[in-house]
């Protein structure tokens, strides 16, 4: 799977490219608009992740263009700009998500993550983790081959999760991630705890082993226990 | 009103007072000379009749006077020989009508015997030429201030063009569009420097305009783009495994404090561009349904707080807004109703057609309610909040003619949104 990564700022690019290549990605970094050019024209890529203000040009017109060469390609802004004219002009050229700076690594990977199944598989794909099965396209998790039935947000916050195994997830970045940006009180915290405790309940119910551990001070990671 | 029937009705209300001023004075003179005239001719009669007097020593009403013409009366007493002028009114015998007359009386003695003599002249020939002379005054006078309201009107109509032309140009002229206003030359020196002073301060407020924007723009950019790294190297570290208590904890104050900035950075923004209204695309809006809608979506949030939500009656409670905006005001007023309620509290949304009320329990204020809307102006001192939500709602009400109004009683809170 091979992302570019298109920003300019350096220290950013390069957070985003260890967080993926982590993952087993095989990503690039450029930080200007003409390396970002010379790219797009040589090789090809599954998702690019773009900057809409670079120094030397304007990410729409890089949409465009890879819109132009390669359609199939997944497309996400990433964008300190948070107007809505933006955001409309961005997935009327062809992009497929648009995400405000700044934001989580782990929500982008999410983000990445979902896009590709869309893309690749039509969302018919399974994701496998030891016993869980969970199939996007019907929205259904499977323990051990027993239907689990979750609630909607047990269901995205486990998603989630399995987009970012063995990272350690903050509480906020869930909370933004099940309710959106607007979520900004510390109760959105208690109701991240009380969702993850039913979700760990109703998997331990289907005999599956504890992947959920919560880090002290700074929020949950799922792996293996 | 307007300039042109201002000046007009200006013109027209001094030139009726000169004009009648005109007139009477006209008529006065008139009157002066002819009375003048009468006057000097009953003097004559006067000599006429001492002649007579003084050759016969007698009087006998000659043929020569005619009817009420003269009137001679002896007296016995002793009179004052002064001679007096007056206006009087006799019956006229043929047509049984009053009519004016001037009257010369003096005495005269006739055979030793004091006479009083009254000489009169008919006025009712000067009567006319007056009237006619009134008249005719009248009627070409009117003619002339017609004649000049006419030209006077079409004049300054013309003269005026320019400024007119002007005027509703600039009314078309949109700040934030990028055409710049052009103002026809013409031939008045006066409104040729008035175009060129409004095409330079439109420039210059365009100009400004785009900095603000960009500057806007960038200063989100600038600001948006280190605090995106800093949120992505902590979160790195935080993959760390042997990271201690105590730096996790740090490490956790570092990560909220840089998502404070930046909800604070664009709440901030989103002011600024309400100020510079760089929002423009206003269209009909029911909030009533929006903030109904917002409150189902929050349900989540609800139920772990707890809070009961009561809606209606709604009647729907259209304004003008764009949608951005819409969205942003029910956030923050649906967030402010969560956030400052207490645990088992409720949420009421009642609207008119006119208002729009939002209660929420809560505890009681220890600042002046109206004090909320001011930026950073926080009743609870807690981490979460920046401040500027209510300040955000106000801004928008402000900048598209709604009134709010926040008030505070008996543990309930109430917002209410009126047109203003």
């Amino acid at each position: 799977m091979k992302v570019l990564v298109i920003e300019d700022e350096q220290g950013l690019a390069e957070s985003i490219t260890d967080y993926m290549v982590k993952d087993g990605y095989i990503c690039e970094t450029v930080t200007t608009f003409r390396d970002a050019e010379e790219k797009i024209h040589l090789y090809t890529y599954d998702c690019v992740i773009v900057d809409l203000t670079l120094p030397d040009g304007n990410g729409f017109q890089l949409i465009e263009m890879l819109k132009r060469l390669m359609a199939t390609t997944g497309v996400i802004i990433i964008s300190a700009r948070n107007a809505l004219e933006d955001k409309l002009k961005g997935l009327e050229i062809g992009s497929d998500d648009y995400l405000t700076k700044p934001f989580h690594l782990s929500e982008l990977n999410a983000r990445v993550k979902s896009l590709m199944r869309r893309r690749q598989f039509g969302g018919y794909t399974e994701i496998r983790f030891q016993e869980l099965v969970v199939v996007p396209q019907t929205r259904k998790v499977f323990v051990n081959g027993q239907l689990t039935t979750l609630s909607r947000k047990e269901y995205d916050l486990l998603l989630y999760f399995l987009s970012n195994v063995d990272v350690a997830l903050t509480k906020a970045s869930i909370a933004e991630h099940l309710w959106g940006d607007n979520i900004d009180s510390a109760d959105s915290f208690d109701m991240v705890y009380s969702h993850i405790k039913n979700l760990r309940r109703k998997l331990l119910e289907k005999g599956a082993a504890d992947y959920i551990q919560s880090i002290y001070g700074i929020g949950y990671k799922f792996s293996q226990p | 009103m307007k300039l042109l029937a201002k000046t007009n009705r200006i013109y027209l209300a001094f030139s009726l007072v000169i004009y009648l001023l005109t007139a009477l004075a006209f008529y006065q003179i008139v009157r002066l000379l002819i009375y003048d005239e009468v006057e000097s001719r009953l003097r004559v009669e006067r000599r006429d009749f001492e002649t007579y007097v003084r050759i016969h020593n007698s009087w006998s009403s000659s043929p020569y006077f005619v009817e009420n013409k003269i009137e001679v009366v002896p007296v016995s007493k002793r009179q004052p020989v002064k001679e007096s002028f007056r206006d009087t009114l006799i019956l006229n015998r043929y047509d049984n009508e009053l009519t004016p007359f001037r009257q010369l009386t003096f005495y005269e003695p006739i055979h030793g015997v004091m006479h009083r003599v009254s000489i009169r002249k008919s006025l009712i020939q000067t009567y006319r030429l007056i009237e006619v002379i009134t008249a005719t005054m009248v009627v070409f006078l009117g003619l002339l201030l017609l004649g000049m309201f006419w030209f006077q009107r079409r004049l300054s109509g013309q003269l005026w063009h320019p400024f007119y032309d002007t005027l509703s140009r600039i009314k078309q002229f949109d700040l934030s569009t990028n055409s710049s206003l052009d103002l026809s030359p013409t031939t008045i020196t006066e409104f040729n420097e008035l175009n060129d002073v409004l095409q330079k301060m439109a420039a210059k407020m365009q100009q400004d305009y785009r900095s603000l924007k960009e500057f806007t723009e960038n200063a989100s950019h600038e600001i948006q783009t280190p605090l995106a790294l800093i949120n992505a190297k902590v979160e790195q570290l935080i993959q760390t495994e042997s990271l201690s208590e105590t730096q996790t904890h740090w490490i956790e104050t570092i990560y909220q404090a840089s998502r404070r900035i930046s909800r604070l950075n664009q709440g901030l923004l989103l002011l600024a561009k309400i100020e510079n209204r760089q929002f423009n695309d206003s269209q009909r809006i029911d909030l009533a349904n929006l903030l109904t809608q917002k409150l189902a979506d929050m349900d989540d949030v609800l139920s772990f707080k707890h809070l009961s939500i009561q809606v209606g009656p709604v009647v729907p409670f259209e304004v003008s807004l764009p949608a951005a905006l819409a969205d942003s005001l029910v956030t923050n007023l649906v967030n402010n109703a969560i956030k400052h309620n207490q645990p088992q509290g409720r949420i009421e949304l009642t609207s008119t057609a006119d208002q729009l009320y939002l209660r929420n329990s809560g505890g009681s204020l220890t600042t002046e309610p109206e004090r909320l809307f001011e930026r950073f102006k926080k009743e609870s001192s807690g981490p979460d909040s920046v401040g500027l939500g209510l300040a955000i709602v106000r801004q928008i009400c402000d900048s598209y003619g709604l009134r709010i109004a926040y008030q505070a009683a008996n543990g309930v809170h109430e917002i209410c949104i009126s047109r203003a």
